[in-house]
């Protein structure tokens, strides 16, 4: 398994992907729509994706001593990679904007625990959608992203609107108990992404054997 | 002698074209040459034999285990070079050989830095900067840098000038000589094939139309002689006039 999250990472992570990955300290930016770091999150598996497209890494890949399961297998681990990456880099940041005392942010929600747990909501249904859409051709990056940012864009809309709903203010508040209220927004959201990833990973391979090279 | 390779019935079927119950089997340290016009079904036959493409029928029996079954076993042992497909082109040779190395338990470095040097490739080089033939002989040095025992190259020698080609036909014979190695070799240069070939397997519009020994293979098809003909037909001679007999058959309809 290591070996292929290596080879992913040293050959077909496309640089972009890799600085992508680093956008999480953007939620130090004092008024953004945060959630515009989830989609960063779900443009870095497109590129990527796109990238392994144009230098033949499928054919590559089915001529190392991997399955066609493993081929997938790796590239579910890549996007996982970059996006707990993401999200583990941007932790120091968001607790540094409240070290600092950055006001409220005015347009939507702000980096709390809910945020986070909705994070993980957003790429679940991402990555299931477009992995498993892409994996039925092998190829069609472009058409699988179309289709599973539909839903991204959806759920982005509906995390920043939480910030300006009255009943739902407390997650968007950084406030001790607020954000213990947040906690198992945070759960369902990393159960949500436990469950779909392998979900996403075991329909995917189940495509994938059926795809001719 | 039990073979390394043994291709049954492998059949499939594409709008257009099928694969009908390919068939051959490949010895111990022998070079098999694949041949066929393109579009005949080579690269097809190829891609079967390693599940690149899923067949609907027939079995792959290599190293007395099923392919299908034990892949990953049986990749452990080959060494895979398709020609004409360029991999992460912006990547240094030695960056894709690290990667690569990761994946054999049997990866012998020194033995890559033999080959390395005898082909004189240069590791700092990107894949793109290299030459189709050098392209070739970096694959080749991968390949054999794990101790495979059966190389599966399609057209390795396509698009080559005759002095790459004449080289690398030199290197397959050595391999076969010095290593515990078989070659199956996809090529529809018939040319190489008369040099280095130990057995010959045509296949023409995705049907096997003989597989056999290449004196044997030769001799079956003396019935393509014209009295003009004092020696032997050479495998050119008798893909064309094989293919040509169609096209009359096709021309009098």
């Amino acid at each position: 398994m290591t070996s292929l999250l290596y080879k992913e990472i040293k050959l077909v992570a496309h640089p972009t992907s890799i600085v992508f990955a680093f956008l999480g300290c953007l939620v130090l930016v004092p008024s953004y729509p945060y959630s515009v770091i989830f989609m960063f999150g779900c443009l870095a598996p497109y590129i990527t994706f796109l990238n392994a497209r144009e230098i033949n890494d499928a054919w590559y890949t089915a001529l190392l001593p991997v399955t066609k399961c493993e081929s997938v297998l790796g590239k579910c681990l890549l996007v996982v990679f970059f996006q707990l990456f993401q999200l583990l880099f941007s932790v120091p940041f968001a607790l540094l904007r409240n070290f600092l005392n950055i006001a409220n942010n005015p347009v939507g929600l702000d980096a709390t625990v809910a945020w986070y747990g909705f994070g993980f909501i957003v790429y679940a249904v991402f990555d299931f959608i477009f992995l498993t859409t892409f994996y039925k051709s092998g190829y069609k990056v472009g058409k699988s992203f179309i289709f599973a940012a539909i839903f991204m864009v959806f759920l982005m809309i509906l995390v920043e609107t939480t910030a300006h709903i009255p009943a739902l203010v407390w997650m968007d508040s950084c406030q001790t108990e607020n954000l213990l209220m947040q906690l198992p927004i945070l759960v369902v959201g990393i159960i949500c992404y436990g469950m779909l990833i392998p979900l996403a990973y075991q329909i995917s391979a189940r495509y994938y054997e059926k795809v001719d090279l | 002698m039990e073979p390394v390779l043994s291709v049954q019935n492998i059949t499939k079927h594409y709008p257009g074209f099928a694969l009908e119950n390919v068939s051959f089997s490949l010895g111990p340290k022998r070079i098999m040459g694949l041949i066929g016009k393109n579009g005949a079904g080579k690269s097809t036959t190829l891609k079967s034999i390693l599940n690149m493409v899923s067949p609907e029928n027939g079995s792959v029996t290599m190293f007395r285990k099923d392919f299908y079954q034990h892949e990953k076993e049986c990749k452990q042992h080959i060494g895979i070079v398709f020609g004409g497909i360029d991999f992460y082109p912006l990547k240094k040779l030695s960056t894709i050989s690290a990667v690569t190395r990761r994946f054999y338990e049997n990866w012998d470095q020194a033995q890559y830095q033999r080959y390395v040097k005898l082909f004189a490739l240069d590791e700092r080089k990107k894949y793109k900067e290299l030459s189709n033939g050098m392209k070739v002989k970096y694959l080749l040095a991968l390949a054999l840098s794990h101790h495979a025992e059966l190389l599966i190259l399609d057209e390795p020698t396509s698009g080559l000038d005759p002095v790459s080609r004449d080289e690398l036909l030199h290197v397959f014979c050595q391999i076969v000589n010095s290593e515990n190695c078989s070659i199956l070799f996809s090529t529809h240069i018939t040319s190489d094939l008369d040099r280095c070939a130990d057995d010959i397997t045509y296949i023409q519009n995705g049907r096997v139309l003989q597989s056999a020994e290449k004196g044997k293979f030769l001799r079956s098809f003396e019935h393509l002689k014209t009295p003009e003909d004092s020696g032997p037909l050479t495998l050119e001679e008798i893909m064309l006039r094989t293919e040509r007999s169609k096209w009359d058959d096709i021309t009098t309809l």
